[in-house]
């Protein structure tokens, strides 16, 4: 294995909330986003077979996707507030006033979502499922961005040439 | 690359009109009048769709020492028993002995959704009055002098499960339990029975249980049972596979114990009666939540052999609720129109046609109706006990407050009435859930 050793001409844009050098937010991440995918799956199915079962399942995964999505989103605006360089990056004011729309979605969907029966979920639901997801993507792209061309949180080491 | 308030802006922007369209299906309160929804025509608003449904339960403070319910003209109220245990009916036996059926609630419906945490928790201010230790039992209280003063309490029968109705035929005592119809051997005069019940017919008791008081009546005859069994949901939430035989009345052959649905689509129906003159069977019935703070008047009705009142694909005949999926318009076709209704959220839960003679003659023939009082709206509805004048048989004329000030000036629940009856002497017996009281109604000047 090579040696790792810091790069010294450039700094990447360092992530404040972390642990041992691992940034929070990518690790909490992933939980809005399946779940919120999630959500707009079982409402598909919820719609086409009228199983409570499904709906019952989108109730509890936009629970979970709300509370795990506002603590991803408390550690990724630590990184956002702590860091100019963060700041100075497009992408970044993109995914977090996106994100901020997706856990409004979420919220009211989750309110939509506590009624009975069929109204729970079609039609307003579901729209609001699927609105969610689309955003979700958009603010994605935006995070893979920042991660994987501008390198935030990355750490500065390279393979020594 | 410069920071983009703008973004920001038109973001917040976007959210708050997105606020505001929801509100249009949520945040509209109308604000009607009660009485426009008494009766055989009720006014029957537009059904809204609610972002958060109101919960507004009056939090409990009690009776204090000396403070009674007030009473209409004509009347005085005393109580005639208090420190029970959230007692939810009354059987009048025919020596004059009083049974105070002393329940709650079976606790076994499952949390499915977070809703559920949300509800089960706000719902505990409503009943958090009183101590709920020893309960689902039936206390005997003796007034056999006729004072007001029981000259005896007995526990008269213990360890049932989550009971409501009862009713006795000769010397066949029946008492509803949430799960089934239990028979137990009765003598006149008896204070206490220690003979184990023998099950007569099952009853959908669990899963879930969601409604589950079992209103119970005999037919005159004594040949035939008649039971409540209240829906498992509010509007099929659970499933429609959950409401097998459900939201219906039973009749049920004392001699065999076998069963059929006399009349169905009646989502919690109580306070199974005889009217006097007719000698139909009717009922009061807790309608469906969550449409609207006007939507749906729960109501008193006949209850006609084989008919289908709606229940839970559409409401006061054909006005279709849409939170049922599949829905069947070959019911909704057949759906009758309830005989009067009560007003929304008011939860009628006892009903006593007026047989004695010793209250005011106007009172003679009708019905009184106990309403445990409303949640799903705004301003609370219902916690008092009502009388519906009858004519020939029918509802003759707008309800009228007899028993109230259940609540107190403002807005906290004192006690909350639930199951009437009407003892030897034809005094009105209330059972107070919250109050842990039982109430007698007399003429006044006695």
């Amino acid at each position: 294995m090579q040696d790792m050793t810091p790069v010294a001409t450039r700094s990447n844009p360092a992530s404040t909330a972390r642990i041992a050098h691992h940034p929070i937010h990518p690790m909490l991440v992933p939980f809005p986003v399946v779940c919120f995918v999630g959500t707009l799956l079982t409402d598909l199915a919820y719609w086409k077979t009228a199983e409570m079962m499904w709906a019952d399942f989108s109730a509890w995964l936009l629970f979970v996707g709300l509370i795990m999505g506002v603590l991803a989103a408390i550690a990724g605006l630590i990184d956002f507030l702590g860091n100019r360089l963060i700041r100075a990056l497009a992408p970044a004011w993109f995914h977090m006033a996106g994100n901020a729309v997706v856990l409004v979605l979420a919220f009211f969907n989750a309110l939509v979502h506590s009624r009975d029966a069929w109204t729970s979920v079609v039609p307003a639901g579901l729209a609001l499922s699927a609105l969610t997801v689309l955003v979700l993507l958009f603010t994605g792209w935006m995070g893979w961005t920042m991660v994987y061309r501008h390198r935030v949180g990355v750490g500065n080491y390279a393979p020594e040439v | 690359m410069r920071p983009r308030f703008d973004l920001w802006w038109r973001s917040g922007a976007g959210v708050a009109g997105l606020i505001a369209v929801l509100c249009l299906t949520g945040c509209n309160e109308s604000a009607a009048d009660p009485k426009t929804q008494i009766g055989a025509n009720p006014d029957l608003p537009e059904q809204q769709q609610y972002l958060l449904p109101p919960m507004h339960v009056a939090p409990v403070v009690g009776w204090k020492s000396g403070e009674t319910p007030a009473v209409a003209d004509g009347l005085q109220i005393k109580a005639l028993m208090t420190g029970l245990q959230h007692p939810r009916s009354l059987y009048v036996l025919p020596n004059g002995d009083i049974l105070v059926v002393e329940s709650k609630a079976p606790g076994t419906e499952p949390i499915k959704r977070p809703k559920d945490f949300i509800m089960k928790w706000v719902e505990s201010w409503a009943t958090s009055g009183g101590d709920t230790g020893e309960s689902n039992r039936i206390t005997l209280l003796r007034d056999a002098d006729g004072d007001g003063v029981p000259e005896l309490k007995s526990v008269f029968l213990d360890h049932l499960n989550s009971p409501f109705g009862v009713a006795l035929v000769g010397n066949d005592l029946y008492v509803a339990n949430t799960d089934a119809i239990v028979r137990y051997p009765y003598n006149p005069g008896d204070t206490k029975i220690t003979a184990a019940g023998t099950t007569l017919t099952p009853l959908p008791g669990g899963p879930i249980d969601h409604h589950w008081t079992k209103s119970l009546v005999a037919s005159e005859d004594g040949s035939r049972l008649y039971v409540g069994v209240g829906s498992n949901s509010n509007i099929t939430e659970n499933g429609i596979e959950a409401e097998k035989n459900r939201a219906s009345i039973w009749e049920v052959d004392r001699a065999t114990g076998r069963w059929r649905i006399f009349a169905s689509g009646l989502r919690n129906p109580n306070g199974l009666s005889w009217e006097p003159q007719t000698h139909a069977l009717w009922a009061v019935i807790n309608e469906r939540d969550e449409i609207g703070p006007n939507l749906v008047p729960d109501y008193l009705t006949s209850v006609k052999d084989g008919a289908f009142y709606g229940w839970p694909y559409s409401y006061f005949g054909q006005n279709v609720d849409p939170r049922v999926q599949p829905q069947r318009p070959d019911l909704v076709a057949k759906a009758i129109v309830p005989d009067y209704a009560l007003s929304s959220h008011v939860a009628p839960l006892g009903l006593a046609f007026y047989t004695g003679t010793n209250l005011p003659a106007s009172y003679r023939g009708g019905a009184f109706v106990g309403e445990h009082g409303s949640w799903n709206r705004p301003q609370l509805n219902g916690y008092k006990v009502v009388f519906v004048p009858f004519a020939d048989g029918r509802p003759n004329g707008p309800a009228q407050d007899v028993v109230t000030a259940f609540l107190s000036p403002d807005n906290k629940s004192r006690g909350r009435p639930v199951g009437l009856a009407i003892d030897k002497s034809g005094d009105l017996l209330i059972a107070d859930d919250v109050g842990n009281t039982v109430w007698r109604v007399a003429p006044s000047g006695r």
